[in-house]
């Protein structure tokens, strides 16, 4: 399955530029919704090959063409400009552990942080919380960066087969099949959390039940209009 | 009324009404009442039929991209693309004759009080407008993309001026779009209000009888909508 190194594309080739121009985008969106700060990165995997590219440490915000980076799924450096982030792990061991996905997006969101270290859950308290399941995301609980294989395997692990993991005083990681959904699900999960942490200075909120969940109709079919209001407000920024 | 009587998406005659659509859409995206999602609607007067945005962000809405249809959803004119919600607004503008314009949005606030057990109540003359114990609140989870469930919204909204959705959000309406988009407007802020004022424990709602014996003036909404209308001058077609 895996495609030789020789396979892969370069950074800067015409193949990779939509994917390319896409993940600068995403970076920005997330930066202007105030999702992620100065931290964080997405990444996406370079199709057919064992590869992915993601941001050079450099803050989502200030991502531009020359800072993106591309590795393999070792870690290995490939091509791009050279200073891997010094989360690497956190993509390399999700997009190994889950062929299906292809981008993942890691931030400090203030919401998912805050509720990594509470003893409540964020649970789906509206349909846009439709991704998650009726308990809301798992937490590793391992403190601090995740810069080695080892702990991008335990929080792979603690991820499962869900689109979240919430990452305790530390933030998230958010899986998707596109870089569109990744970034409709982060920043919903955002929303959500805000949400919550509203309704829960109120007392225990109504939930979405797990039965809900299972039978309501909430179209995620299509996250270009998500995608195309979040780049509409990005106009102006250069 | 017979569909001959409705004049034709392109004409003149609609060219004002669907200049103060975008407008509206483009306000509630503004104050930051709606996300990327959410819709309003007009009825053409005297007619059996509405504009609306069609699967268009409120936010991205020009007057290229609306949709216009019959209260049973049939598409008569524009981008064929209704929102996949378009029984919110044709149900509620066949049960309730009084009203022009039904906006649908995912407000922060309303989706809040909409899982809250205690309901939204009055803590600012602005809610002069709403019934006194505060907005009904549609219980029924997920998207409203059929007939049956629009008439079963229609029904919790009864003679109100709007209702909350649960998990979801809110519809209010107006007789006029003017109308509309402030009560939406004002809704977001009566709940940000309530939610700041419980947070300090018990507030001291306005009472029932109250309610029924001050003035609030709202005769004049022109002066509103000048108002949000100059917060979005940049964004008016040319």
């Amino acid at each position: 399955m895996a495609a030789g190194k020789k396979d892969v594309p370069k950074i800067d080739s015409s193949e990779l530029k939509d994917l390319t121009d896409k993940l600068i985008t995403a970076c920005h969106i997330l930066d202007h919704e105030n999702v992620t700060d100065g931290y964080g990165h997405i990444s996406v995997r370079v199709p057919g090959a064992e590869a992915f590219i993601t941001i050079a440490n450099v803050s989502p915000g200030c991502v531009t063409r020359d800072r993106l980076i591309m590795q393999d799924l070792d870690g290995n450096y490939l091509d791009g400009a050279k200073t891997p982030p010094n989360e690497w792990p956190i993509h390399s061991c999700i997009l190994k552990a889950r062929p299906e996905i292809v981008s993942v997006a890691h931030t400090h969101s203030k919401w998912s942080t805050i509720f990594s270290v509470l003893p409540i859950k964020l649970k789906p308290m509206h349909h846009y919380g439709k991704f998650l399941s009726a308990d809301g995301p798992p937490v590793y609980e391992g403190i601090g960066l995740v810069r080695t294989v080892e702990r991008g395997n335990e929080l792979a692990d603690a991820l499962g087969k869900g689109p979240v993991v919430l990452m305790r005083a530390h933030g998230d990681a958010v899986v998707g099949e596109s870089i569109e959904q990744v970034i409709e699900r982060t920043t919903r999960l955002a929303m959500l959390g805000e949400w919550n942490h509203l309704a829960l200075l109120h007392g225990e909120p109504k939930y979405l039940t797990a039965a809900e969940l299972e039978v309501y109709n909430a179209d995620q079919r299509f996250p270009m209009r998500g995608w195309e209001y979040y780049v509409s407000r990005l106009e102006g920024r250069k | 009324m017979a569909s001959s009587s409705i004049p034709a998406f392109d004409s003149n005659e609609l060219k004002e009404l669907k200049q103060k659509l975008v407008d509206g859409c483009h306000i509630l995206d503004r104050e930051e009442v709606t996300d990327g999602y959410g819709h309003v609607s007009v009825r053409i007067p005297q007619t059996q039929a509405f504009l609306t945005t069609a699967r268009t962000s409120p936010g991205c809405v020009t007057l290229d991209r609306l949709v216009m249809l019959d209260l049973d959803g049939n598409y008569i004119g524009g981008v064929n693309a209704p929102p996949f919600e378009w029984p919110i607004h044709a149900c509620i503008l066949r049960a309730r004759p009084d009203v022009m314009s039904v906006c649908h949005t995912h407000s922060k606030w309303s989706a809040l009080f909409s899982v809250l057990k205690g309901g939204l109540h009055a803590v600012h003359m602005y809610a002069r407008f709403l019934p006194s114990g505060g907005p009904p609140i549609y219980q029924a989870a997920g998207l409203v993309t059929t007939v049956e469930r629009g008439i079963a919204l229609a029904a919790a909204l009864e003679n109100s001026a709007a209702v909350l959705m649960r998990a979801h959000g809110d519809a209010v309406v107006g007789t006029s779009i003017d109308q509309a988009t402030l009560n939406t407007i004002i809704l977001a802020f009566l709940g940000e209000l309530a939610h700041m004022a419980v947070a300090h424990g018990e507030p001291v709602y306005m009472t029932d009888d109250e309610f029924t014996t001050f003035t609030s003036d709202r005769s004049d909404p022109a002066r509103q909508w000048e108002y949000y209308a100059s917060r979005i001058r940049d964004r008016r077609s040319p």
